[in-house]
């Protein structure tokens, strides 16, 4: 009897978790644990850089950088076999100049700038209002929102002489 | 283990036997070790105290220049500074010295903000017409919770505040000489223009941005300073790490004297040494055996010693606040007379005691003692 109780309880318990979990769809903190799926690298330790996918079910992947979400975005058979595009539910990168977290679509993503991340040369994240700002502070090359970016740009970008020769 | 056990005590026996030589020896290796570990001690406790304090600072400190001075700075500065991208906060400070001619010290002056200075306190923070000041303040006008402390400024200015809360010793370092009143009380004494503060403190969200911030601030308002917070831990570590040195320096004769006291000692197997090291050669002991005798000897005199001397710079820094190398590490003037430093202990800096010590004088004990050991008994003991 007791024993039954208990495994009811667990239930109820698991249950109100998992709801909880798959209603938040808020931005997550980094645990030390995290690593990014990309590079594998520990994601805690630089902040200000910090990407996360979270998906319709309340798992999610963290990511030290908004260029290996972006990667791991356009090759998910890659890196995660489980999942498509479609289980995703929010996108969140950190915003340049408030280190606060913003969805994906929100932002304009500059490339070329003279700000280097975690893994080097990044698409940094920075809010409408501020491109032109960072543009001219940062020698930004090009700015392009979430949508436009193709998985072909991705690779443009690891060959940093290619990229040059684009300005 | 019987073998090593019997080993020590004939070891002990032996150190016993030359007692007076081992007892000096023991007095000034414990001595050194006192001093090495006093000056590592007191300078790690200075240091990470101070620092940890800063780690809240905020990452922009903005001052006005004027003619090379420090100026106060008008508050419509922060505006200017708040509509630069990146910047979180921008909160002005007040603050300035006082010279209190009734106890003869200095008194910082500072006016409340919402920091994070809060947790520092016992009692509250004060509103106007109150105060809170450190435990050196405290001390030295002899102040409890709900006295009335007396400010006087020529004779015109006068102020009388009522004490509510004083910082605990925990954080002595920076607020032993700090009074913390409200913003109106500290303007109408110091007779501050209302539109101006000391300087502007500067909160940054990315701090990979600090540098540009830093630039445009600079090339909008060319007459301000902006310091940050890297540059003033810098300069503080700089400050502790060069005073720190040069206790260290003074005291490198004594080191060198002590290691050639302790060669000399060690290394200089007397004859009579010679003698034994043979006769116990002679009745069945091995080369090994010779060894791990003149190891536990050695391990005996230098152990003991550097405990004793970690024990003595402890008791030398955190109980009597350092005494002897006060000249050295502090005497600037933020750091107001008596200081307690908190005790720290770091691993790192004990294992490099013990390895500049007790290592050194193991090898330079078994080495000959080696040497003795592996030569015929016979040519010994003639």
């Amino acid at each position: 009897m007791r024993r039954r109780s208990t495994l009811v309880l667990f239930a109820l318990v698991v249950f109100l978790l998992s709801a909880v979990v798959g209603y938040a769809a808020e931005a997550l903190q980094p645990s030390t644990k995290d690593k990014c799926p990309v590079c594998g690298m520990i994601v805690h330790s630089s902040p200000q850089w910090v990407a996360q996918i979270i998906f319709r079910d309340g798992s999610y992947a963290m990511f030290d950088g908004p260029k290996d979400m972006l990667k791991y975005y356009h090759n998910m058979p890659r890196y995660n076999k489980n999942k498509t595009q479609a289980d995703i539910s929010d996108i969140y990168v950190t915003e340049y100049y408030t280190a606060k977290p913003v969805k994906a679509q929100e932002i304009t993503f500059v490339i070329g700038s003279d700000v280097m991340g975690p893994m080097g040369r990044e698409y940094v994240p920075v809010s409408d209002n501020k491109v032109k700002t960072f543009m001219v502070d940062h020698k930004g090359g090009r700015s392009m929102k979430f949508a436009d970016i193709k998985a072909e740009d991705l690779s443009e970008e690891n060959a940093p002489t290619h990229h040059m020769k684009d300005h | 283990m019987i073998k090593h056990y019997r080993i020590l005590e004939y070891a002990l026996s032996s150190l016993l036997r030359r007692k007076y030589k081992n007892l000096a020896l023991f007095l000034i290796y414990t001595l050194i070790v006192g001093v090495l570990s006093s000056v590592m001690f007191l300078t790690h406790s200075l240091k990470s105290e101070a620092l940890k304090v800063f780690i809240d600072a905020p990452e922009l400190i903005v001052q006005r220049l004027s003619g090379g001075r420090h100026e106060l700075i008008p508050l419509g500065y922060a505006d200017l500074i708040e509509s630069i991208p990146g910047v979180a906060t921008v909160q002005p400070r007040y603050w300035g010295y006082y010279y209190d001619p009734n106890t003869g010290g200095n008194y910082t002056i500072m006016a409340r903000t919402t920091s994070a200075e809060l947790d520092l306190i016992t009692g509250t923070m004060p509103q106007e017409g109150q105060c809170a000041v450190g435990k050196g303040v405290a001390q030295a006008r002899q102040l409890d919770i709900n006295d009335i402390m007396f400010f006087t400024l020529g004779s015109e200015q006068k102020l009388m505040l009522k004490v509510v809360g004083i910082f605990t010793a925990n954080s002595s370092i920076l607020t032993n000489d700090l009074v913390i009143m409200d913003k109106n009380d500290l303007l109408r004494f110091f007779a501050l223009d209302k539109d101006k503060a000391t300087d502007l403190m500067v909160k940054v969200n990315n701090e990979m941005e600090i540098n540009t911030i830093t630039n445009k601030i600079k090339r909008t308002l060319p007459d301000t300073r902006p310091i940050t917070r890297s540059e003033i831990l810098r300069t503080y570590e700089n400050v502790f790490n060069w005073r720190g040195g040069m206790a260290l320096v003074m005291f490198c004769g004594t080191l060198l004297a002590f290691f050639i006291f302790a060669w000399d000692k060690a290394t200089g197997l007397s004859a009579e040494e010679r003698q034994e090291i043979g006769i116990l050669k002679a009745i069945g002991w091995e080369t090994s055996d010779v060894l791990t005798l003149k190891f536990w000897e050695a391990m005996v005199i230098s152990l003991s010693s550097f405990l004793s001397g970690v024990i003595l710079g402890y008791v030398h820094v955190f109980y009597f606040g350092g005494t002897i190398f006060d000249p050295f590490l502090k005497g600037w003037s933020i750091l107001l007379p008596p200081f307690d430093p908190i005790p720290y202990i770091d691993i790192y800096q004990v294992v490099v005691i013990f390895f500049l010590t007790v290592v050194p004088y193991l090898a330079s004990t078994i080495i000959p003692s080696w040497k003795a050991a592996i030569a015929d008994p016979d040519t010994i003991m003639r």
